[in-house]
């Protein structure tokens, strides 16, 4: 009888608020318009007292919070969990979740919490219905791993990794893989550690060979840890790079190039530039072809061209025997000049200045042209203007003579590309 | 520029909004993202904290922001509320009150207010079938009804809200024939238009994007100290203030002279400014405008140029690269970038929203890392377009959808690029997004995924944000929220160069303008009222700034509400909060409170502004009071000056028929001296006697008397209260109530014919014990019969029309002419009286009357 009441009770709040919510007409959601509806309503059936307490009692909570009172905010969330025993099914089954974010909170930063209330806490929450198990151990083991306690964290996981409730679901199941990451990451750390020892130790000695036989013993299991995540869409960085790192000093340079092809090349993850990086690292280490690095720098510059290796791609294209690479080659140069975060990057100003006479001796003019054109009309007022001759002269005068000379050289007097009065006074400037 | 090494671990799911299915990793907890995961090659995983760049605490150092300037001369009202527009009361058989938009009432009450508006059209096309004046004139091709006696039927009554009105024979005809038409017309159009009308005041008090940016700035001075505020003043918010503040070495902000303006055509919506390449510019923008001006090394304002929008402009932003760039988005979709000697490119258009289909024509517009590539945002994503590619092409930088684990409804508020802050910025390249749940994060390199969620549970939009300059270097940088309530969030990112931006330290509410509350003394309660309703007022400007050389560092920030006033307040740093030290609390300084007094004296000053809404004047009393009115007019007149002439006191026999307001009912001595007397006995310990003699009275024969009386004294209780009441209907239930409307009078239960009540047959029908109280009562009613006596002392009867139950008319019905007339008369003359009395007067004044019938 009291189930089915409750599920009457909650099939009606559920519509209810999707009603009060969606009023607005567009389908925006106000977090504000109950506050509006209360303002209003006098009649109708009002919220119990106790729900009425409960949610007074959330208000403070969370105002204590963001004022830093932390004792304050403890000692209502005390009261607080009354709301465990909540008639509404739905409120009562939110709860848990809510204490848990809330009570966390106020433990982390409560100047008279240690690490063993929170532990306390955690464990309590954990099972506290079941939906929060996974989630609140993962939570529990970063807690722990960021105040240094890794073999508790490990332990922690372990215990959450084996846990099961009912069907298996999609959300579970990434939830587990992310554990069982994050205890491969755990491993990965007291791999490090051995291999650091490892470096220390003579290579022909006995230990070498036992310490080495139990590290690849090791980063097979890890490597079962991590594997499973990381074929998960996501962003992994952490996980991909320790796994890689593990794999490569295995030896299976195989199986690293396919995690990290799949990792930059699948349709299915974000577009991340590190995983580019990663990938071209691992190639350089590989000592692989030029070509190759080329083409995953060529990708890496589709997404991010002010990145930090890009003037290694120009490097590298400036090497190359190819002639598009050569035009790419000053290409990728304009393109990390283009960002804000790069105008002071005297490097670039240095291949630029260098490449543009290179290229209007090679008689490539046409390839500055082309550059120059949809950059001729904001340029000169972003990069040469008098106040930047000015700073520029005043901060840091090696960048602003590699500045002058290119402006120069795109401005200048003797220059067959277009002139601005603003390139001239920054030249003369200068 | 740098790229984070490692990214946080976040899962990538596409979707709509609100998929709940699968872990939202992004938003757990706040202080997930203070955690660092151990960097095992730096070989300090056992001491993990040490990449934690210090987030100390900003302490407010008053308990709320102080008025900075002297409040405006204009007054202010605060507009329609939720009260003015919801239906008031829930369905009782709903478990939560759902909002009903209460266009009824609005209705009615827009025919009240604006009837001419209303009824004029109709009235211009039925004129030849009234007549206003003179008796009604017989004419065979059409039916000519005459308006006064009509208006006399109505007799100053107001049938509006009052269930016990009740009409003529004739009234009832006009409107059976005359409803359809009427009410058609009328309720059919301007119903439709008014439902619009409230809808959309409805939304804009949900969410006023208007304002969406702010409308205040602070374009720096040539000193570090010192700076100019700018924002909009005045009622109409069309004057531009430009004031001059200087902070003094400890912090405090100083006005210094009166501010400079610019009157404008048009409410100011949005300032922005900027310092480019060490010029500063500043847009306005108004709703269908936009507006351009270089501001000098002395401060001085120098116009440039000025830029129609028609279809309404919603966002203007500066370019933090190009001196003199800006983005302009209109109601339309289009995105343009206007400089002001190229003139305007428009670099998008799209009518349709980003990701799904929304109504709203909100629009936004910012610039990114790249000069020449903004970000268009809408409700449902933001994305980043290159003015220089194609059209129309470009990347989704956020989505609103699974990407983000966005909720559902949830909705883009605001759009903004973080970097061009300060010498070093934190990742030119990130850009904050405000919904009206969540702050989000996301690097324009790695479009869709947040690099960081949080939940900012404001309890109104967040509209306006602003990051600063950290207060010293290697400090986190303070970004402040601000909502539209006026309330407040101060968060602090790290991270920079190669390490992924996060919060440091946890967030911060700081006091709103209604926290000031408390600074102010206390006053009478209208005048108290009015402060609160000011302090609350919604926000429309935010700014902070960061003064360089104080003694500690500090935080100015300034708040502009709608009612033009500018708060500011001060945050200080505190310096290395120890494990143990809590927040202290703030206290008002006499400064602070003598600045709040000096204010309200100001504000106290200010007229209050005239009431929103004033009783109607009825156009039919001035048809009649040209006619009967006068009379009594003249004669108080003509007392007033004799008594002023013989200068003696006027008297209220020399102001002749005019009608005296009614003396207030007195209380019947009954039970006051019952209750007196026992008091007495009680007091002098004699209770038990007196409730003995009470006893012993009322048993035995004299206690069927008593009953009545009893009676009559419980109801005359009432009526000392609630006006006049019959004593013999005080136990009745409440009269249904006959309507204008045929339907309700249907309803109502079949009464006896009035003329049969002066009969006796009805008299048997009447339980014997009740039949004197209705003899009684029936005697006293001077209408009752028609009585000579009624026509000679028009004096008594006006004062008695008045108190005269409105059912009684409807008693009256079909019944002698002569009666209702009187009647009528002494009604006007009573109305008038009425009408400056306010709204509430007519069914107040006019006191619940229960029908005799219904003590059957």
């Amino acid at each position: 009888m009291s189930d089915f009441s409750e599920e009457l009770i909650r099939s009606k709040t559920e519509d209810d608020q999707e009603e009060s919510c969606v009023f607005s007409g567009t389908g925006m959601y106000f977090p504000w318009l109950q506050k509006h509806i209360d303002a209003v309503a006098t009649e109708g059936k009002k919220e119990k007292d106790f729900a009425q307490t409960t949610s007074a009692c959330l208000g403070f909570i969370r105002e204590a919070l963001l004022k830093h009172r932390w004792q304050e905010a403890a000692g209502y969330m005390h009261s607080y969990l009354q709301v465990l025993e909540d008639s509404d099914s739905q409120k009562r089954l939110g709860a848990p979740e809510i204490i848990w974010k809330l009570g966390s909170e106020i433990l982390f930063y409560h100047p008279k919490s240690n690490m063993e209330t929170f532990n306390t806490f955690a464990d309590r929450m954990k099972n506290m219905g079941v939906m929060n198990y996974l989630k609140i151990s993962l939570q529990h083991a970063l807690y722990l791993m960021h105040h240094g306690m890794l073999e508790e964290a490990n332990r922690n996981l372990s215990r959450a990794e084996t846990w099961r409730y009912g069907e298996k679901s999609s959300s579970q199941e990434v939830l587990i893989n992310l554990i069982q990451a994050y205890k491969g990451l755990l491993q990965y750390y007291t791999w490090s550690k051995k291999k650091m020892e490892l470096s220390n130790l003579d290579k022909d000695d006995y230990a070498y060979n036992t310490a080495s036989r139990t590290m690849l013993n090791h980063s097979w299991k890890t490597s079962v840890n991590l594997g499973a995540l990381i074929q998960t869409p996501g962003v992994w960085d952490p996980f991909v790079k320790s796994y890689v790192e593990m794999l490569e000093f295995c030896g299976d340079q195989d199986g690293a190039r396919e995690v990290l092809n799949n990792y930059a090349y699948d349709e299915k993850f974000p577009s991340n530039p590190n995983a580019h990086v990663y990938l071209y690292n691992f190639l350089k280490r590989e000592k692989a072809p030029r070509e190759k690095l080329i083409s995953v720098l060529k990708i890496l510059y589709q997404i991010v061209p002010s990145h930090k290796l890009m003037l290694e791609f120009h490097r590298l294209l400036r090497k190359s025997e190819k002639e598009d690479h050569h035009k790419l080659g000053l290409e990728v140069l304009f393109g990390v000049l283009d960002f804000a975060g790069c105008t002071k990057n005297i490097t670039a100003w240095k291949y630029l200045a260098k490449y543009l006479r290179q290229m209007l001796m090679g008689d490539h003019l046409a390839w500055v042209q082309e550059e120059w054109n949809s950059r001729k009309n904001w340029w000169p007022r972003f990069h040469f203007s008098s106040f930047w001759a000015k700073s520029d002269w005043q901060e840091d005068k090696p960048l602003a003579c590699e500045k002058a000379l290119v402006a120069g050289m795109l401005l200048g007097k003797g220059s067959r590309l277009a002139s601005s009065d603003r390139g001239k006074t920054f030249v003369t400037a200068a | 520029m740098d790229f984070p090494s490692s990214l946080p671990p976040t899962l990538f799911r596409t979707g709509p909004l609100g998929l709940s299915n699968g872990p939202d990793l992004s938003s757990t907890c706040s202080w997930r993202d203070a955690l660092a995961l151990p960097e095992p090659l730096a070989q300090s995983y056992q001491k993990g904290v040490s990449c934690v760049a210090t987030a100390p605490l900003w302490e407010p150092e008053t308990p709320g922001p102080i008025p900075l300037l002297p409040p405006g001369p204009d007054p202010w009202d605060p507009g329609v509320t939720a009260q003015d527009l919801l239906f008031r009361g829930g369905v009782s058989f709903r478990r939560k009150p759902q909002a009903v938009l209460d266009v009824t009432e609005q209705l009615s009450r827009f025919l009240w207010d604006h009837g001419d508006v209303a009824f004029a059209p109709l009235g211009k096309l039925m004129l030849e079938n009234f007549r206003l004046e003179g008796a009604r004139s017989l004419s065979k091709t059409k039916t000519v009804v005459s308006v006064k006696s009509l208006l006399q039927d109505l007799g100053g009554h107001q049938p509006w809200g009052c269930p016990w009105a009740s009409l003529s024979f004739r009234q009832r005809r006009f409107s059976i024939l005359g409803g359809p038409v009427l009410g058609t017309s009328v309720a059919g159009i301007l119903g439709e238009l008014l439902h619009e009308e409230l809808a959309l005041r409805w939304e804009q008090l949900l969410l006023d994007d208007a304002f969406t940016g702010g409308a205040m700035a602070w374009v720096p001075g040539r000193a570090p100290r010192e700076g100019q505020l700018v924002f909009p003043a005045g009622g109409a918010l069309d004057k531009l203030c430009f004031q001059q503040v200087i902070v003094s070495p400890s912090g405090d902000p100083r006005t210094l002279g009166d501010p400079g303006h610019i009157w404008l055509r048009g409410p100011v919506r949005q300032v922005v400014t900027r310092t480019v390449q060490g010029e500063s510019l500043l847009a306005v923008r108004s709703d269908y405008h936009c507006a351009l001006w270089k501001v000098s090394k002395q401060g001085r304002p120098v116009p440039l140029q000025v830029l129609q929008v028609g279809k309404g402009a919603t966002g203007i932003s500066l370019s933090p690269h190009l001196p003199g760039e800006l983005a302009v988005c209109s109601r339309s979709g289009t995105v343009c970038l206007w400089t002001p000697q190229d003139g305007l490119q428009q670099i998008y258009k799209d009518p349709e929203t980003l990701v799904f289909r929304d109504p709203s024509p909100w629009r936004w517009a910012d610039f990114t890392a790249h000069p020449r590539v903004l970000t268009v945002g809408d409700r449902t994503g933001v994305k980043i377009v290159d003015t220089q590619g194609p059209p129309g092409c470009g990347l989704l930088l956020f989505r609103g959808g699974a990407e983000a684990a966005c909720q559902k409804g949830e909705r883009v508020l605001l759009a903004q690029c973080l970097g061009g802050c300060g010498p070093e910025p934190l990742h030119p390249t990130l850009h904050l997004i405000l919904t009206q749940f969540s702050l989000y994060l996301v690097d324009e390199r790695l479009p869709l995924v947040p690099l960081l969620k949080w939940e900012h549970e404001l309890p109104s939009a967040p509209l306006f944000a602003q990051l600063l300059p950290p207060a010293r270097p290697g400090h986190a940088r303070p970004l402040l929220l601000g909502a539209q309530g006026g309330d407040l969030r101060l968060l602090q990112l790290a991270g920079a160069g190669t390490s992924a931006p996060r919060l440091a330290g946890p967030p911060q509410s700081l006091p709103s303008s209604s926290d000031s509350l408390s600074a102010f003394p206390l006053l009478e309660p209208k005048s108290q009222w009015r402060l609160q309703e000011r302090l609350k007022a919604p926000t429309i400007g935010l700014v902070a700034t960061v003064p360089s050389s104080t003694s500690t560092p500090a935080l100015l920030l300034f708040q502009l509400s709608a009612a033009g006033d500018v708060f500011h307040q001060c945050l200080r740093l505190q310096e290395d909060p120890g494990p143990d030290s809590r927040a202290p609390t703030a206290s008002w300084s006499p400064q602070a409170t003598a600045r709040c007094g000096h204010w309200l004296k100001g504000l106290l000053e200010v007229p209050s502004p005239p009431p929103v809404w004033t009783a109607p004047a009825f156009s039919h009393r001035r048809v009649l009071g040209c006619v009967e009115q006068r009379q009594g007019e003249q004669r108080g007149l003509e007392g007033l000056r004799a008594a002023m002439a013989e200068g003696r006191l006027l008297l209220r026999r020399d102001l002749g028929a005019v009608p005296s307001a009614e003396p207030p009912p007195a209380p019947e001595p009954g039970p006051e001296d019952e209750l007196r007397a026992r008091l007495e006995a009680a007091w002098e310990g004699r209770a038990a006697a007196w409730w003995e003699r009470q006893q012993g009275g009322s048993s035995g024969p004299g206690r069927r008397p008593k009953r009545p009386k009893r009676r009559t004294q419980l109801s005359s209780t009432f009526s000392s209260l609630s006006g006049r009441l019959d004593p013999s209907d005080a136990t009745s239930p409440p009269p249904s109530p006959r309507r204008a409307s045929p339907e309700a009078g249907s309803q109502a239960p079949v009464t006896p014919p009035p003329q049969k009540l002066t009969q006796e047959p009805w008299a048997q029908r009447v339980p014997s014990e009740r039949r004197q109280t209705l003899r009684d009562y029936m005697a006293k009613l001077p209408l009752q019969a028609d009585t000579p006596g009624g026509v000679s002392s028009p004096l008594s009867q006006a004062s008695s029309v008045q108190a005269t139950p409105s059912g009684q008319q409807a008693l009256q019905e079909g019944s002698a002419k002569q009666p209702i007339r009187r009647h009528t008369l002494g009604g006007a003359a009573v109305a008038s009286s009425q009408a400056s009395s306010g709204r509430a007067t007519p069914s107040g004044s006019q006191p619940p009357r229960k029908r005799p019938r219904m003590g059957f």
